[in-house]
């Protein structure tokens, strides 16, 4: 809401400096969010004098003037305009000056004369689109006045950030009476007469549907001359961001910035059969609103109708076959209560939020609405010539019924944790306007037509506060009480995800961030089924248009940003919900903690005394392995796989039988795709499903008696994977064998084969193995190797 | 006889501390010990004649060859000491400490994450339990519930992201407070950190960003409660010396509502920062850093607690506003453009 300082003045006579009233509006939860200062501009504009005006010598259309700028200056100035005249007194750029749109005003020689400044059109200066000619002044005024002074402009202008509750503060009379009250000061309503005269304005007909129009009252202003607004309207909408249009427009405009009550002019001879319907559309109606736009309609639009068509969107924008135009001569001029709800249906439906829309969305005072059609109905016949028909066609199907509200004082200092005096309730109560009832226990406290936000006591409690100054209010310390129960019912999730990322950190990877929503096409482009994705409906863009159902194009953006950025070396994680479509859910959406880590470039930092090498499989392998130890989930089988859309080779990761994600390299088309310049390793885990798995850490007691180790080195031909040859081995449970993992491997070039050396390592729980048992254990397995796999000793 | 073994023992000490003196290397010593001193050695050999001489002859030559031993022996031991002793010196003088490491990677948490974590703390230490729920919502959960019934013009001060008509992209974690509400019972204590989506992409907002929000509920909570527990998150997190503000202000869900501000962490609350405005709190002194109020009585109709036995409080902060003014990140951008260079400084 922009409140023009010099308005505001003239309901409180408030002097004081402009920061002072600021702050204390903020503070009264009314924030001041920045002082506009809209005629900024014109500061170096003065009011000029023109002394002499003389005919170029040597351009027809030029003037040559000697003019007054105060302070006995008097300057040459060359004005191209046709009405420049001696005596004149006009708007003068000095030079210095800097025009609204630019321009620097510079000495110049304009045709061999010297022209030290700028006579001003509306235009130049920004005030209209009028550039017929320079802007002629009052002729009273000094010269070397600034301008703005002179036009008496709305010069300081807040912009107070209105929260929704407060629908009372959208207007200059609802703001000064926040003034009022917060500087005592008396509120004086602007005093104006009605005028009626001519033939009376009656058997006209209102019929408003009554669950969405509670009032709505019509006057009649005939023989209206529609022109340009005076000065004073035009600027003072200006300064509060509107656009002036024509005398009739501006006064509901100005009408509904004063008091809040928005107004819509009809012109009158366009409004057929001496009656307004206030009615619902039908599905599939069109209609044409002022601005131009056809619209299409619902059952649940408000509409207003003459005896034969829809006229207006009822509360959001008039139609464009009943607007005033340049030839109307009668004004209907509407002023009624709409419902909230419709109203704001409608708007955000079409998208057409107007000044309008917003009050009654917020809810208008129902008691003011008859000043405020009275106020405008004076002004239109004041400034368009008109005259006020006797009489006022009205329907009110829902006269306002006042709230009335218990109020018990010492529950505002208990809430509040203050102590507030009956007294300080009381007055500040009445200061709001409401009337109180004190004669018993609760107080009841009727609250004013325009705060339709006061219903309950804590709305009271909550004026009471604001005005005390919430900042008023101590800090203690709450005792927080809990049950047992509580302590034991704690979500885990946050913790076990904390403890995950430590993990992560602790291994070297960065935690990345990345938005839930990706592009359809990210997803298509992993090769994502496209059932079970989750869609917004009103998207940002196209990239942000469908919830990831795998984390994964999230860590290939990262990896992208980086890979731009020449950050070659990446080794992140990220853990965010994978959201996929379920019915069951309450929400549609089954949510999955997700782990992803992504390795990408050199496998160390690649300085000395590291070896060079890209990351591959047993980097990523490794890191999982190693969250599944830190974790304690128990060892984990990987087993590779087919057809996963985006991993190529793929391996299965899988825990107490179950899997719990994937790893493997990203195909090289999708590498290439994110800009990768090595090979990109990734690896996806359900934590969900890790957080229920993690087991109990179970003590064993130290072994009391050494390991005897033996290496075996056989001959395997390259397909026959280590982890076959360990199971092989496996599969004899031996009892005493402890451990076997490969230690070395040797690939002969341009062999098929190679030397697979493993370390057996035997252990007896009561006694010192003997070589001899041993010998006998070894020979055990490697017959069974033998006989088993493809394999050889050397 | 006797004294030609006598001559050869007695000359050994000489040969050894010549052999000595020209090995410099323990290798090169323990191949003396060896040769003199070892079990097939010159001393052995010697020793191995003894038995040779005439009884009476024995005890003389036997005592010779001991002290031989004995001189040996420590002759090779000070030689070994002075070799080690050399080796260590040798080592000390190339020794370098500049040379590079194996430094294993340093991994970051990101500073989302990082300042999340420090708020949770400061409230479970105060002993709120942390819950964590859906990031699609539903619309009673985020809005109904919430006292934002459809149409509620309050509904505009979070542009929200749809699913469907009834399901949406929480704008806010108070969902989390509902859900909580509804299956427990007061009193109560939570703070629900996590992930929130508005409608919304410009310089000073990013459509996915994170909160903290957090809600009590008991018999006999105050408002100076509130204000009590926002000033210990404040002083903790900001430090000791930074000033709290309650502004009175309106979200659906609390009454009263206040917003908090604190006093600026850049300019310290004067509103100017080296002779310049300040460009964080934009010459005010104070910078809001969240949203606050006690629950609104009807939330709790909402979620089935008698109005009239419980009060709470709630608030709400965001994340990244607080990190940016911990760390003084400018860009609220870079959060989520995860450059490692930026995640680095985080580690």
């Amino acid at each position: 809401m922009l409140l023009s300082l010099n308005w505001l003045r003239e309901f409180v006579p408030y002097t004081g400096e402009v920061q002072t009233l600021c702050d204390r509006l903020t503070m009264l939860g009314l924030e001041v969010e920045e002082i506009r200062y809209p005629f900024a501009p014109l500061d170096k504009i003065v009011v000029g004098h023109v002394v002499e005006r003389v005919a170029h010598p040597s351009a027809d259309h030029l003037s040559c003037c000697k003019v007054d700028l105060g302070y006995g200056e008097i300057v040459d100035i060359v004005c191209g305009a046709p009405n420049v005249a001696s005596g004149q007194k006009v708007p003068v750029a000095p030079i210095g000056a800097v025009m609204p749109d630019g321009l620097a005003i510079k000495k110049a020689k304009l045709r061999g004369q010297v022209s030290c400044g700028m006579i001003c059109s509306e235009r130049e200066l920004g005030l209209s689109e009028d550039h017929s000619g320079i802007m002629v002044l009052d002729a009273n005024l000094q010269p070397g006045m600034a301008l703005a002074e002179a036009l008496n402009l709305d010069q300081i202008v807040l912009d107070v950030g209105i929260t929704p509750n407060r629908a009372d503060c959208l207007s200059v009379l609802g703001l000064a009476r926040e003034v009022a009250m917060a500087f005592n000061l008396p509120l004086t309503m602007p005093q104006f007469d009605v005028l009626e005269q001519g033939e009376a304005f009656e058997n006209f007909t209102i019929d408003p549907d009554p669950h969405l129009c509670s009032l709505y009252q019509a006057r009649c202003i005939r023989n209206v001359q529609i022109g340009p607004s005076p000065q004073w309207l035009r600027y003072r909408l200006l300064a509060v961001g509107l656009r002036p249009i024509n005398n009739i427009v501006d006064t509901t405009n100005y009408v509904l910035m004063e008091c809040g009550q928005p107004l819509h002019a009809f012109d009158g001879d366009k409004i057929l059969g001496h009656c307004l319907r206030v009615q619902c559309a039908q599905d599939d109606m069109e209609f044409t609103t002022l601005d131009g736009q056809k619209r299409q309609l619902t059952k649940d639009d408000l509409l207003i109708w003459d005896a034969k068509r829809p006229v207006a969107l009822a509360g959001v924008m008039g139609g464009a076959n009943s607007e005033i135009s340049d030839s109307s001569s009668t004004v209907f001029l509407e002023s009624a209560v709409f419902h909230p709800v419709s109203v704001r249906r409608t708007a955000r439906r079409l998208g057409l939020s107007s000044d309008a829309s917003y009050r009654f969305e917020r809810g208008v005072d129902h008691i003011c609405n008859t000043w405020a059609m009275n106020r405008a109905a004076s002004l239109m016949a004041q400034l368009a010539g008109g005259a006020v028909a006797p009489g006022v066609a009205r329907s009110e199907p829902r006269p306002f019924v006042a709230t009335h509200i218990s109020y018990t004082p010492a529950k505002a200092s208990t809430l509040l944790g203050l102590s507030l005096t009956n007294d300080f309730s009381h007055q500040t109560l009445t200061q709001l306007g409401c009337q109180i009832d004190d004669t018993q226990l609760p107080w009841t406290v009727t609250a004013p037509s325009y705060r339709l936000d006061l219903v309950r006591e804590v709305d009271l409690i909550e004026e009471v506060a604001r005005v005390y100054g919430m900042d008023q209010i101590p800090a203690t310390l709450p005792a927080v009480r809990k049950t047992l129960d509580d302590l034991t019912l704690v979500d885990p999730t946050y913790d076990f995800i904390n403890e995950v990322k430590d993990w992560g950190r602790g291994v070297g990877l960065a935690e990345v961030v990345n938005y839930s929503f990706v592009g359809t096409a990210d997803l298509n482009k992993l090769g994502l089924s496209e059932l079970g994705r989750v869609h917004i409906c009103n998207p940002l863009s196209e990239e942000m248009n469908v919830l990831r159902t795998e984390i994964a194009p999230g860590l290939l953006h990262t990896l992208r940003h980086n890979m731009s950025q020449d950050n070659v070396r990446v080794r992140i994680f990220e853990i965010a919900h994978a959201f996929v479509h379920d019915g069951s859910c309450d929400t549609a959406t089954k949510e999955n903690n997700r782990l992803g880590i992504l390795l990408h470039g050199n496998r160390f930092p690649g300085r000395f005394p590291y070896t060079e090498g890209t990351v591959g499989y047993a980097d990523i392998k490794g890191l999982v392995e190693h969250l599944l130890l830190a974790i304690h989930v128990g060892s984990p089988k990987f087993v590779q796989g087919v057809g996963h859309p985006y991993l190529s080779p793929e391996v299965e990761i899988q825990v107490q039988g179950q899997s719990i994600g994937r790893l493997g390299k990203m195909r090289d088309d999708l590498a290439d795709f994110y800009l990768a310049r090595h090979e990109a390793w990734y690896a996806d885990l359900d934590l969900d499903l890790l957080m229920h798995m993690r087991g109990n850490i179970v003590f064993r007691p130290l072994p009391r008696f050494p390991v005897v180790r033996r290496d075996m080195t056989f001959i395997a031909p390259h397909d026959l994977a280590i982890g076959d040859i360990i199971d092989t081995i496996m599969a004899l449970q031996e009892p005493l064998l402890e451990d076997v993992y490969l230690v070395n491997v040797y690939e002969p070039a341009e062999s098929s084969a190679r030397n697979l050396s493993f370390r057996f390592v035997f252990r007896h729980p009561e006694k010192t193995l003997k070589d001899k048992e041993v010998d006998k254990i070894t020979a055990r397995i490697s017959q069974h190797l033998l006989k088993q796999l493809p394999v050889h000793f050397s | 006889m006797a004294s030609n073994i006598i001559d050869k023992l007695e000359s050994l000490v000489p040969e050894l501390t010549s052999a000595l003196g020209q090995a410099s290397s323990l290798e090169e010593v323990e191949g003396i010990r060896v040769r003199f001193l070892g079990r097939k050695g010159l001393l052995a050999e010697l020793m191995s004649q003894v038995t040779t001489l005439a009884p009476e002859e024995r005890p003389m030559v036997g005592k010779i060859a001991n002290q031989a031993k004995a001189a040996m022996t420590s002759l090779w031991e000070d030689k070994v000491t002075a070799i080690k002793s050399q080796k260590q010196q040798h080592g000390l003088e190339i020794f370098d400490p500049s040379s590079p490491s194996w430094r294993p990677d340093l991994g970051s948490i990101h500073p989302i994450t990082k300042v999340t974590r420090e708020i949770c703390s400061v409230f479970t230490s105060l002993g709120f339990d942390v819950v964590s729920g859906p990031e699609v919502e539903n619309d009673f959960n985020n809005f109904e519930a919430l006292n934002m019934p459809l149409e509620h013009p309050a509904r505009d001060m979070q542009d929200t992201l749809y699913i469907s008509d009834s399901i949406l992209m929480r704008t806010h974690t108070s969902p989390l407070q509902v859900r909580t509400m509804l299956s427990r019972k007061p009193p109560l204590a939570v703070i629900a950190p996590g992930k929130v989506y508005r409608r919304d992409s410009d310089l000073t907002h990013t459509p996915m960003f994170h909160q903290v929000e957090g809600l009590l509920v008991g018999k006999d909570v105050t408002m100076a409660d509130l204000r009590g527990i926002l000033t210990a998150f404040v002083h903790k997190v900001f430090g000791q010396d930074i000033k709290v503000r309650f502004r009175p202000s309106f979200f659906p869900f609390t009454e009263p509502s206040a917003e908090v501000d604190m006093s600026c962490v850049l300019c310290g609350g004067t509103g100017r920062k080296d002779e310049n405005p300040c460009r964080v709190c934009k010459e005010t002194g104070w910078v809001e850093i969240l949203g606050c109020g006690m629950v609104d009585p009807a939330v709790f109709a909402k979620v089935g607690y008698d109005p009239d036995e419980y009060v709470g409080f709630a608030f709400g902060l965001g994340v990244e506003r607080i990190t940016m003014l911990k760390y003084g990140v400018g860009d609220l951008r870079m959060f989520f453009e995860n450059d490692l260079r930026f995640l680095g400084q985080f580690a």
